[in-house]
């Protein structure tokens, strides 16, 4: 089981950050480095990776907000 | 625990666009895109990510605000022998650069007796649904569709927009390629799921001209184009619940248009209903409908039916917005009347 973490130190503490869309749907089969979701903060876009290779948890739903280091899901 | 299914690789259509534009560039020499922030940026609607990294700024050039400009250089580029892909950032700017597309791109081939053609794609977004108002919210398929000499195009998803976006750079002829922003897959404008597709990192062409049943039916037939497609394949999964088979078919192409492929679904169903965003009249929903109506062997159940956008201004406001865009609500209630107005 790993975590998904959202990236840290790529914008200001400030601003708000959301998950654009996850581009799996729970329950896929992902694969290591693949881009699995997108966090919006402002207008700009962030690409999440999927730190392992394995089957995809969502945690977090899209439109939600987050923070920088949060968990917004597993690979097991 | 079952086997793992095949591992896929799902994107969006805007990687899918830049990832068929950067295949091209690194096997043809003479592909070059050319627009409005497309360099620096990668587009606005990140049809272009990673292009200037990877190609440098001869190949991959930012212009200034002036689309008769660049849009006239990549006619005349296209005559000599370059096949550029510019953007035109949104398809209601299109009246400064009309002459170049229509009366000279679309022309080329005809008026040099095909000595000369114009291999270029103009790619542009259309669609609203995000309050961006009546200059940028336009969809206008049947503006270009309406002239001959071009050929329009528009995916419904990431795997199409790879294809077509190979198929129309190696086109001899001008391609006017649309992708819609509620598909693009850039977070601020929200994206429709089913448009995230997995796409083979392979080269592979979807042909220019052909329509795709995208989910068979024998009672009626849904078609419908870019966002519209996901609202008629929500439409026929609730209709399903009824017991209504609908068949839903994916245009792809406004020009031409597949005739065949909406007359064999037809002569199926015997019901028509056509969805999109475009403005009412004489539109998208005509052409389909005039195209059914006018095959002599084709047995209609019910009238066809279209639903498109009213023939106002896009408005701003987003509740006003909303209540004339097309949905799947008001195309179920549609296709509803007319399973009833069955003889």
């Amino acid at each position: 089981m790993t975590d998904i973490l959202v990236q840290t130190g790529l914008w200001e503490d400030t601003d708000t950050a959301v998950i654009g869309s996850w581009l799996y749907s729970d329950g896929d089969v992902v694969q290591a480095g693949a881009v699995i979701a997108e966090i919006m903060v402002e207008k700009s876009s962030f690409e999440l990776t999927a730190p392992a290779s394995g089957i995809l948890h969502i945690g977090a739903a899209e439109e939600s907000e987050v923070a920088a280091g949060q968990v917004v899901g597993r690979i097991s | 625990m079952s086997s793992p299914e095949p591992v896929m690789r799902k994107i969006p259509i805007a990687k899918a666009m830049a990832e068929a534009i950067g295949q091209e560039m690194a096997t043809d020499p003479s592909v070059l895109v050319m627009g409005e922030d497309i360099a620096k940026l990668g587009g606005v609607f990140g049809t272009t990510t990673g292009l200037l990294d990877r190609f440098g700024p001869e190949r991959v050039r930012d212009t200034p605000i002036s689309e008769t400009a660049f849009i006239g250089a990549a006619v005349g580029l296209a005559a000599s022998g370059m096949k550029p892909v510019v953007e035109l950032m949104f398809v209601d700017f299109f009246g400064v650069c009309m002459d170049a597309i229509y009366n000279l791109a679309a022309k080329q081939c005809y008026f040099s007796g095909g000595q000369v053609t114009c291999p270029m794609v103009l790619m542009t977004s259309v669609g609203g649904g995000y309050g961006d108002a009546g200059q940028h919210s336009q969809c206008l398929y049947a503006t270009f569709g309406h002239l001959p000499g071009m050929k329009v195009v528009i995916p419904s998803n990431a795997y199409d927009a790879k294809g077509l976006m190979l198929a129309a750079i190696r086109d001899p002829n001008p391609v006017i390629f649309m992708y819609h922003k509620a598909l693009q897959g850039m977070g601020w404008l929200g994206t429709v799921k089913g448009s995230i597709t997995d796409v083979p990192e392979d080269d592979y062409i979807v042909p220019i001209g052909k329509a795709k049943v995208v989910r068979e039916g024998s009672d009626l037939t849904i078609v419908s184009l870019g966002a519209g497609v996901h609202q008629g394949l929500d439409a026929a999964k609730a209709l399903a619940a009824d017991g209504v088979k609908a068949e839903v078919i994916d245009l792809i192409s406004i020009a031409p248009l597949d005739r065949e492929t909406i007359r064999a679904s037809v002569a199926k169903t015997g019901r028509l209903l056509v969805i999109d965003d475009d403005y009412l009249s004489y539109g998208i929903g005509a052409e389909v409908i005039a195209s059914v109506c006018e095959d002599r062997a084709l047995k209609l159940k019910a009238p066809p039916r279209r639903i498109a956008y009213p023939d106002i201004p896009v408005p701003f406001t987003p509740v006003m917005e909303h209540y004339v865009l097309p949905n799947a609500e008001k195309l179920l209630g549609e296709a509803k009347l007319i399973m009833e107005t069955n003889a």
